[in-house]
């Protein structure tokens, strides 16, 4: 199969009003992209294929946002942090980690990496992703 | 990951030029400087530098890294030619953000490697203080603030999907500062005073630095402060905290600037007037801002790359500077380069081992919270100051020994990262 001019950007976020957090797989090396692109960056493969991410995580660092990356757009989503999120899937990425607190902050370094969850939030006229901690049990 | 091939053949630099780093629009000798007298005037002092003349430049390269927004233009190495008589030579513009001018070097030395060009320029100039008005003509300034800075910056970062997800944009400030903390078990107290002895030593070697923006010491300002002791100073609400472990004190001074070099084949440096410094390689990587620890990543492959090619060994480098517009790249690089011995160079930096008289030199210009941060043209003031203090004339901030060998590591750009070899040749 040939490379395809598709609009992969457009399709992830269609699939994230339906509810849907999607990637894409390589065919040939098996890799997830996510968020998803149209070549493998693991092996240069250009068959991939949509696959829904189960949003199972961990997050495996984290600092706390500051005076320069608290933005008035994301102050409804406090407390959270920024971190680097390992999605069960494969790929790591940076992205918002909700339920982070100035408090629990030291004991969740300590725990690292630390379970979350993806969830898709509305903004304003999109949906996006961001992550959520997972209580335990 | 990339396998450099070596140069069709070697290229040496052999004139270099920098205006002052500063605020133009709040000094009424500079008020009105405008793109064609900063590029022109940095170019023309590189090439008085090499003692050549217009003429004798084949090509030139031009760097901005917001040309649209702070200029009003979108090719603007076009209006910069006449300014220092180039007109109707060919020439190209780019734009890799706070690495435009690591890369600016990359280009030239390119340029010449392939043996298209014999003699190249390859300059870069930027307001970072200051923005074009439009329909107005170019002495027309007005003052460039924060807000607005911060609103374009983040057009750095991808729009598919980084910006949506709000992090990468914003997880660089304390990322790298994070990682050192956790990897070497670093209090967080222990890392706040890294950081602060970092940007001392950024400002005691910009004390002595005629281009430079900020020229007055922390001790200066401590006492100034009502305080006996700097480090209670810089720990004060005088110096807040910005996040995690960022303070104020190891944030970029974003100002205006140019800078210019000057490289030719190293058979032919000789016959101009310095002594030729041999650019051995250049190692380059890049990271989009949503990959995690982009900086860590990026440079230990960009510094993989160039010791591969060249062959140097990290104990060779006598010299080193880090593009440090977030304060913390000063050391993590410098470790990754092997300039400083890994989980202990913090130790080298509350010293004052790296200041330019301790015995491991970084940014004796002051880097980017104290020399400034002209953006684009930040890399060719670093090459500039490497080039002086490799020839010996940097007066009283001239480092203990002699450096033979020198290496600057690039960083900006969403995120670009470079690590480049220089070496005076015998």
């Amino acid at each position: 199969m040939g490379v395809k001019l598709e609009p992969v950007v457009r399709t992830f976020y269609e699939e994230l009003e339906k509810g849907r957090i999607m990637g894409r797989r390589c065919k040939r090396c098996g890799a997830v992209e996510f968020p998803p692109v149209l070549a493998c960056n693991t092996c240069s493969g250009t068959d991939m294929e949509w696959i829904e991410i189960s949003g199972r995580a961990k997050m495996t660092s984290l600092i706390m946002p500051s005076v320069l990356s608290t933005k008035p757009e994301t102050l409804d989503l406090m407390p959270f942090c920024l971190a680097c999120v390992e999605i069960e899937e494969g790929p790591a990425v940076n992205a918002l980690v909700r339920g982070v607190t100035k408090k629990n902050r030291a004991e969740l370094l300590k725990k690292m990496p630390v379970p979350v969850k993806a969830e898709i939030i509305q903004r304003e006229g999109y949906k996006t992703v961001v992550f959520t901690l997972v209580e335990e049990k | 990951m990339s396998t450099l091939g070596k140069y069709s053949r070697s290229v040496s630099i052999i004139g270099v030029g920098c205006t002052p780093f500063m605020y133009t629009l709040d000094n009424p000798e500079t008020a009105g400087l405008t793109e064609g007298e900063m590029f022109g005037y940095a170019a023309l002092k590189a090439m008085e530098d090499a003692g050549i003349e217009a003429k004798d430049v084949d090509f030139y390269f031009h760097g901005q890294a917001s040309p649209m927004n702070s200029s009003n233009y979108i090719t603007p190495n076009m209006q910069v030619a006449d300014w220092f008589g180039m007109r109707g030579k060919a020439s190209i513009h780019h734009s890799e953000a706070c690495c435009t001018g690591y890369l600016a070097l990359e280009q030239a030395v390119n340029a010449v490697a392939s043996g298209k060009y014999d003699i190249v320029l390859s300059g870069c100039v930027e307001f970072g203080d200051s923005l074009a008005i439009p329909d107005k003509p170019a002495h027309f300034r007005k003052k460039f603030p924060m807000e607005e800075f911060l609103r374009t910056t983040a057009w750095i970062y991808d729009r598919a999907y980084t910006r949506a997800m709000m992090s990468g944009p914003v997880i660089c400030f304390d990322d790298a500062a994070a990682l050192y903390a956790t990897e070497y078990n670093l209090s967080d107290s222990q890392m706040d005073d890294t950081l602060n002895h970092m940007s001392i030593n950024n400002r005691r070697n910009a004390a002595k630095h005629p281009l430079a923006l900020m020229r007055k010491e922390y001790s200066e300002l401590a006492k100034e402060a009502g305080f006996d002791d700097v480090m209670s100073y810089m720990r004060s609400p005088y110096n807040p905290k910005m996040g995690d472990y960022l303070r104020v004190s190891g944030m970029e001074m974003k100002c205006d600037g140019a800078a210019a070099v000057i490289v030719c084949p190293t058979e032919m440096a000789s016959q101009f007037k310095q002594t030729p410094i041999e650019v051995l390689g250049i190692g380059c990587a890049a990271l989009e801002g949503n990959q995690p620890h982009l900086e860590v990543r990026g440079t230990q492959e960009a510094v993989r790359q160039v010791y591969e090619v060249t062959g140097v060994r990290p104990e060779e480098i006598d010299l080193f500077y880090a593009n440090d517009f977030i304060i913390t790249s000063h050391l993590i690089s410098a470790e990754i380069a092997g300039y400083l011995p890994k989980g202990e160079g913090w130790k080298y930096v509350c010293e004052g081992r790296t200041a330019y008289d301790g015995d491991k030199p970084i940014n004796t210009n002051g880097g980017r919270t104290s020399f400034g941060h002209a953006h684009a043209a930040s890399g060719l003031a670093d090459l500039y100051e490497a080039v002086m203090q490799m020839r010996g004339l940097c007066g009283e901030r001239q480092v203990k020994n002699l450096p033979k060998t020198t290496m600057l590591r690039g960083f900006g750009g969403g995120q670009n990262l470079t690590a480049t070899i220089i070496r005076t040749v015998d």
